[in-house]
């Protein structure tokens, strides 16, 4: 509403325009700008309260000063003159400044230099406006730092981040999602669907209904397809926005790769699977021995009760073969499940691999290629080094008949690694600092991929029947687990496979060791095949004993005939060619020997060991494969 | 004769052995399972005891223990074929806990009658 403006004389209006005065200058000095008036000579003519509270100065001293005698020469000139004559060109200048005031000390200001005409027609002054903007300023910087902050946290999540528009079409993703994505160009992937990734694209379509009624949902996991059309199991959950009217304004989304995850509980899932056959495994092979003890007593008395060498005797040694044959499955199976204690020695793990790389290359087929890298090192484990020597020769064994047929190329390999490294590969407890890794490599027919999952399962085999019992594998993983160790594999159809073998590294000293020194028996050692021998011989002079190996018969007589060189015990694995077990009755006999003897047969071959068993000098009786414990065991009992 | 008792829950290798020691002229005493044994112990005629280790009631090794305590002299061969912790560790157990022969299943029985036979032996010369 309009003032009425009721003037009837001079004094009236003298009094109505200092009223009037006082209003403006009340106004002026309560804002919470500084407000001056400048003239064309840069002298101060106004100055409002707020100019003089913050500079702390009285308004006299203020008014009739040029604004370089306020702010200083060089200020003036350098800044301030600058834009001041800009304004009495005509044009309005608003610019940022830092400066000092006595009030609140140094702070960020915006000046506004305004041209005012008193005169009709004319710039004759200045009306400068100077807010203080520092606790905008401040917060301003607050939030782009905030903002960055948030850019950097988001692209560096390991865990992708999608903005879609409410149909699914990407508006923003992050590093990780392009990486899920395996597309490294995002404004392809900014101009994508969502929905196109989704495996099952009507499954998005349903989430998307799914977020319109409940807007936040975890999808738990889908598979997405990703740039180069491999499959990636993912777990996926949105958070729908709405926008003021209530109506969906964009959909975010966060995808979670969990391959990894998938694997390591399907190895989990394998792992049991396994126990619990291991377990089964176990209880019938206990069963089993049982049979097996009651069928060979009896075929034992049938063959005392027969004529020697009758036909039916005969028969009779066949079910004492079966028997044989068939305990060695039993306890197979009982390695396996694990049933089988292990005894242990600290042993160098590159030493056995050599003797075992040795051992096959001396029956390779041509067209394979052995090669092996096998540096010097010091890295020893807790193992029973027959043990050992069984799973590598079985794993090379594996990897050369897949390649049978078209020939190709077996790589071993052997390191030391790290834990760090280890613990993303292994799914149990990590029980060491480092572990050994030997790899096995083959160029050979490779496995299809649901076949990986079940090759350590007992009697699982892909070979012909007849052709191998489907027991080694499992062996090999019962003994590797027993060891706290574990075994990987990775296969590909036409490619090959790769065995990775992880073993935990002992820092201990073995007490057996310590034992080197005092009463070393020694053992006299003759057998045919000296890489396996070797590895037996590992084991037991880790165990404390000294061995000496024999292969020529000259040898042996020296030895035997010597008294000072005579060992405390004899081994002799049958198949020795150049001492026959003629020969070795035939000195045992003639010298007198009463020097313990133990035999280790080979069911696999066909040697008669009759005669040995009824010379009266084999003290005891072995079968191969010969464990660490077993022949410990013998040893201690005829050394006792 | 000398007595052996036979300790084993599975029928048909207890008849097995009890046939193959009759047949050597052992006396022959049975018992199914490790409670049996020890509770119809009969220290005057057992000389020597075959005892399977995995057994239900009780097991062959409170046997061996119970057994030892009840005849000091007693002859002790134990006898496994793997359970769930394995032959071998039961039997060493066996031993450490004071049989004098252990043998996993299956095993020679001429091997394990001339064993008893060299144990029943030392015997007799002591």
């Amino acid at each position: 509403m309009k003032r009425k403006l009721e003037i009837s004389d001079g004094n009236d209006y003298l009094k109505y325009l200092t009223k009037e005065k006082d209003i403006a200058d009340q106004i002026i000095n309560h804002s919470r700008s500084m407000i001056t008036i400048i003239n064309r000579e840069y002298i101060y003519e106004k100055v409002n309260s707020t100019f003089c509270n913050a500079h702390q100065v009285v308004l006299d001293t203020i008014l009739g000063k040029s604004m370089g005698d306020v702010w200083g020469h060089d200020t003036f000139q350098n800044i301030i003159k600058r834009n001041v004559d800009i304004c009495f060109s005509g044009k309005t200048v608003q610019y940022e400044a830092t400066f000092y005031t006595p009030q609140s000390g140094k702070r960020h200001f915006e000046v506004v230099f305004r041209p005012l005409s008193i005169e009709p027609g004319k710039i004759t002054h200045l009306l400068a406006e100077t807010f203080d903007i520092d606790d905008l300023k401040t917060s301003k910087q607050a939030v782009i730092e905030k903002e960055e902050e948030l850019r950097k946290f988001e692209s560096n999540l390991p865990i992708g981040f999608l903005r879609c528009d409410p149909t699914g079409k990407i508006l923003h993703a992050n590093q990780a999602f392009l990486m899920i994505a395996d597309c490294h160009d995002d404004m392809l992937v900014n101009s994508m669907n969502l929905k196109s990734f989704y495996l099952e694209e009507e499954l998005f379509d349903l989430q998307i209904e799914q977020l319109t009624e409940s807007h936040t949902k975890n999808f738990g996991r889908v598979s997405l397809k990703n740039c180069s059309g491999k499959e990636v199991p993912c777990r996926i959950s949105g958070f729908l926005a709405l926008n003021g009217s209530g109506a969906p304004a964009y959909i975010d989304f966060a995808v979670e790769d969990c391959s990894r995850e998938l694997m390591l509980e399907n190895r989990l899932l394998q792992a049991q699977k396994l126990e619990t056959i291991g377990s089964l495994a176990g209880g019938i092979a206990h069963d089993f021995n049982n049979i097996l003890a009651t069928i060979s007593g009896y075929s034992e008395m049938l063959q005392e009760d027969l004529p020697k060498n009758s036909d039916l005797s005969d028969k009779v040694s066949k079910i004492l073969g079966a028997v044989k044959k068939a305990q060695s499955i039993t306890n197979q199976i009982l390695t396996f499940s694990r049933h089988v204690e292990q005894e242990k020695v600290l042993i160098n793990v590159s030493e056995v691999l050599k003797e075992t790389i040795g051992f096959v290359k001396s029956s390779i087929p041509s067209n394979i290629v052995l090669k092996s890298r096998i540096p010097k090192m010091s890295a020893n484990v807790l193992a029973d080094p027959t043990q050992l020597f069984r799973v590598f020769l079985n794993l090379m064994t594996n990897a050369i008949q897949a390649m049978e047929e078209e020939g190709g190329t077996l790589s071993v390999n052997i390191a030391v690694v790290e834990k760090e490294f280890v613990q993303h590969e292994l799914n149990k407890d990590i029980v060491a600092d480092e572990y050994v890794l030997l790899t096995f490599k083959d160029t050979g027919e490779g496995m299809e991929p649901s076949l990986i999952g079940r090759i350590f399962e007992p009697f699982f085999t892909t070979r012909e029947v007849g052709k191998g019992t489907g027991l080694g594998l499992s062996v090999i993983h019962g003994i590797i687990t027993e060891m706290e160790g574990e075994i990987l594999v990775s296969s590909k159809k036409q490619e090959g496979s790769v065995f990775l073998v992880y073993l935990p590294v002992s820092k201990s000293y073995s007490i057996i060791n310590e034992k080197k020194n005092s009463s070393r028996k020694k053992i006299l050692f003759i057998t045919g095949n000296k890489y396996e021998s070797r590895i037996l011989s590992l084991a037991l002079e880790s165990a404390g004993y000294e061995l000496v190996f024999i292969s020529d018969g000259r040898n042996f007589v020296k030895v035997m005939t010597n008294v000072r060189e005579r060992p405390d015990m004899v081994i002799y694995m049958i198949d020795s060619k150049q001492i026959t077990p003629e020969d070795l009755v035939g000195i045992f006999r003639s010298q007198k020997i009463l020097t313990p003897c133990i035999l280790i047969t080979d069911p696999t071959q066909e040697i008669s060991d009759e005669k040995l068993l009824n010379s009266g000098i084999i003290s005891q009786q072995l079968t191969k494969p010969v464990s660490l414990k077993e022949i410990r065991n013998a040893i201690q009992e005829l050394l006792r | 004769m000398p007595g052996v008792l036979i300790v084993e829950d599975d029928k048909e290798l207890r008849e097995m052995l009890k046939m193959s020691l009759i047949r050597r002229n052992f006396t022959v005493i049975e018992a199914e399972n490790g409670k049996d044994a020890i509770t119809h112990f009969k220290p005057f005629i057992t000389d020597l005891v075959v005892t399977d280790l995995i057994m239900p009631e009780e097991d062959g090794l409170k046997v061996v223990i119970k057994l030892r305590e009840l005849k000091p002299s007693i002859k002790i061969i134990a006898i496994s074929g793997g359970g769930k912790v394995g032959p071998g560790s039961y039997l060493n157990l066996a031993k450490a806990l004071g049989a004098d022969a252990i043998y996993s299943k299956p095993f020679s029985i001429n091997e394990l009658i001339a064993k008893i036979e060299q144990l029943l032996d030392n015997e007799q010369h002591n």
